[in-house]
């Protein structure tokens, strides 16, 4: 079994990395991330804390571009071409096949996420007024890299059942929302409506919360540190993650490919 | 060596896909039951529309029934990788990874299919061969013809070196030269033991190359047997060419009715009804100094056959 997921996930990896979109949006997100060098310049004050925020921002936004862009496709652009034919009829589970794309596409990003980190933080360090290594960046990167692995298991998910098009509205609210289900919990407890309040409680526990993955304004601020931060985080990407891929499996065990 | 036991047995296989907005089911398999034998080429025929594709699909566990059952090897189809590792596919108008070569390709489907870098190696290098890409092995597939794909597509169902080898319409899209070849990579596998159902609505191919054929029609079963059987042992008509051609008086002289023949260039082409008769038309055209060049007797072919149950299914043929 293992073996086969492996193979599959090679064979996305390898996949993603022939893909010349991809790196056209890496080539420009590293073009942004060097550009904060010069940005921190017309800023006023904590040069460093600039080139941290706004590069931090830029691995986030570039990740969530490449994630929902490679995501969609996972397994639609497998049916509409038909190629899931014959990889479905060796002997292969059709869950293997879903792990497999999902674990392929999570190292691509892995290796994407660490390049651009790895570019903020040589320019972080060389930064001509107070420049330092600052391993805060590659903690906070760690935290968009998971969060990017989950968006790829909800786009995944949706492109099971879907249109790359619809995947992508979805995966992309559910982004949007994921970063505010903080806020939706707050505003649900302020009611006095008992229904209110429970449904905000179950959408708060339903939807994802992206938030447990972002550290980007600690390490701005330089209060981020150590990597025990990381242990929650991970454990709840595991849980939530493998929900969602228990579910595509799910959904896509009994899908007919007409 | 022919033998009776079932590889593959379908009972009452019906399929429905939902269309349109409001999702309507329009049935594309009605009550469909056949089995394939160990060792046999069967051929499964029918236009297109007609179900063929969708049973292979079934089969291959890429759509699923909502009545019937499919067993093969004597147990009922499961998701189980040991089914599956006996079981050769090919897709109709194969579709690959265009990123990948065709070398590439083979190695990721030996991974799949459990098998050892070294025997997927030799096994690659051997089928490129015998389908005629071992020069192609390592251009990208997004470079391949028609033709190219199609050939790889026979040497990845091959690779594993399965016992049973399901072919979704394998001529499909070859030249003459393609399609022989692919009529002898058929034969070969039968000689090595294998048994193998295609599809094709090239009755030709199915005609010179099947033990028996399954002939499909709006989802329905219109005839299953063995191909003489299903052809008969019954002439339509002899078929006699003379030279040169006869004007009527002298047909006439031959006692051989005008409408009977018709002219093909300088020859003249007669049917007679049966034998006696053809003996006798001989015998009037040797006297009126005419070369009888050949005398045939013609029989039913497959399209025929399938014209005829298509347009009358209740006929009652040799082993429907």
């Amino acid at each position: 079994m293992f073996r086969r997921i492996f193979s599959i996930a090679a064979n996305t990896f390898r996949e993603t990395i022939r893909n010349k979109i991809l790196y056209a949006i890496l080539a420009f997100a590293l073009f942004v991330i060097g550009m904060t060098f010069f940005l921190a310049d017309l800023s006023v004050g904590d040069f460093a804390r600039i080139i941290a925020d706004v590069g931090l921002a830029s691995i986030h936004i570039f990740g969530v571009i490449m994630a929902v862009f490679l995501g969609i496709n996972l397994v639609s652009n497998e049916v509409d071409r038909k190629t899931i034919y014959i990889i479905l009829s060796k002997p292969v589970r059709r869950f293997e096949f879903i792990f497999g794309k999902t674990f392929g596409l999570s190292v691509t990003l892995l290796l994407t996420t660490l390049a651009m980190a790895t570019v903020l933080f040589l320019v972080h360090l060389s930064y001509r007024y107070g420049g330092r290594a600052e391993v805060g960046i590659f903690i906070a990167s760690a935290g968009i890299y998971m969060e990017l692995v989950l968006l790829t298991c909800l786009a995944s998910l949706f492109s099971t059942f879907t249109t790359p098009v619809l995947s992508a509205i979805f995966t992309l609210s559910l982004f949007l929302v994921g970063h505010l289900t903080k806020y939706l919990y707050v505003l649900g407890e302020q009611s006095k409506a008992v229904g209110v309040r429970w449904g905000s409680r179950f959408l708060f526990y339903i939807l994802p919360n992206l938030e447990n993955f972002n550290w980007k304004n600690e390490v701005a601020y330089g209060g981020l540190k150590s990597f025990s931060i990381l242990g929650w985080a991970a454990g709840y990407l595991v849980a939530y993650a493998a929900c969602v891929l228990c579910l595509s499996c799910l959904l896509f065990a009994r899908k007919d490919f007409k | 060596m022919m033998h009776e036991r079932p590889i593959l047995a379908i009972e009452g296989l019906s399929k429905s896909y939902p269309t349109g907005f409001w999702r309507k089911p329009v049935r594309v398999l009605s009550d469909l039951s056949c089995e394939v034998r160990e060792n046999e080429i069967v051929g499964f025929l029918g236009p297109n529309g007609a179900g063929k594709t969708t049973t292979i699909k079934i089969l291959n566990r890429l759509a699923f029934p909502d009545a019937g059952k499919v067993t093969l090897f004597g147990g009922r189809v499961r998701d189980g990788a040991d089914v599956r590792r006996r079981i050769g596919f090919m897709p109709e108008q194969p579709y690959f990874y265009e990123y990948l070569t065709g070398g590439e390709f083979l190695r990721l489907c030996g991974q799949l299919c459990g098998m050892s870098p070294s025997k997927t190696e030799s096994r690659s290098l051997e089928l490129l061969a015998k389908v005629g890409l071992s020069m192609a092995r390592g251009t990208a597939i997004r470079k391949y013809s028609k033709g190219m794909m199609q050939r790889l597509g026979l040497a990845q169902a091959l690779l594993h070196d399965p016992e049973l080898v399901i072919l979704d319409e394998p001529m499909s899209g070859l030249d003459p030269m393609g399609r022989m070849e692919v009529r002898g990579i058929i034969r070969d596998l039968k000689a090595a033991g294998k048994t193998v159902f295609f599809s094709s609505h090239i009755l030709s191919d199915v005609e010179a190359l099947c033990d028996r054929v399954i002939m499909l029609h709006k989802g329905r079963k219109v005839a299953e047997g063995r191909v003489e059987e299903l052809i008969g042992a019954e002439t339509l008509y002899i078929e006699l060419v003379v030279s040169p051609g006869l004007s009527a008086d002298r047909l006439a002289a031959a006692e051989i009715p005008p409408e009977a023949g018709f002219a093909q260039g300088a020859l003249l082409v007669l049917r007679a009804p049966d034998s006696g008769q053809a003996n006798r038309w001989i015998a009037g055209l040797l006297r009126e100094g005419c070369t009888v060049l050949s005398c045939v007797p013609v029989k039913k072919n497959l399209e025929e056959i399938f014209m005829e149950r298509i347009e009358n299914p209740s006929a009652t043929g040799a082993a429907s």
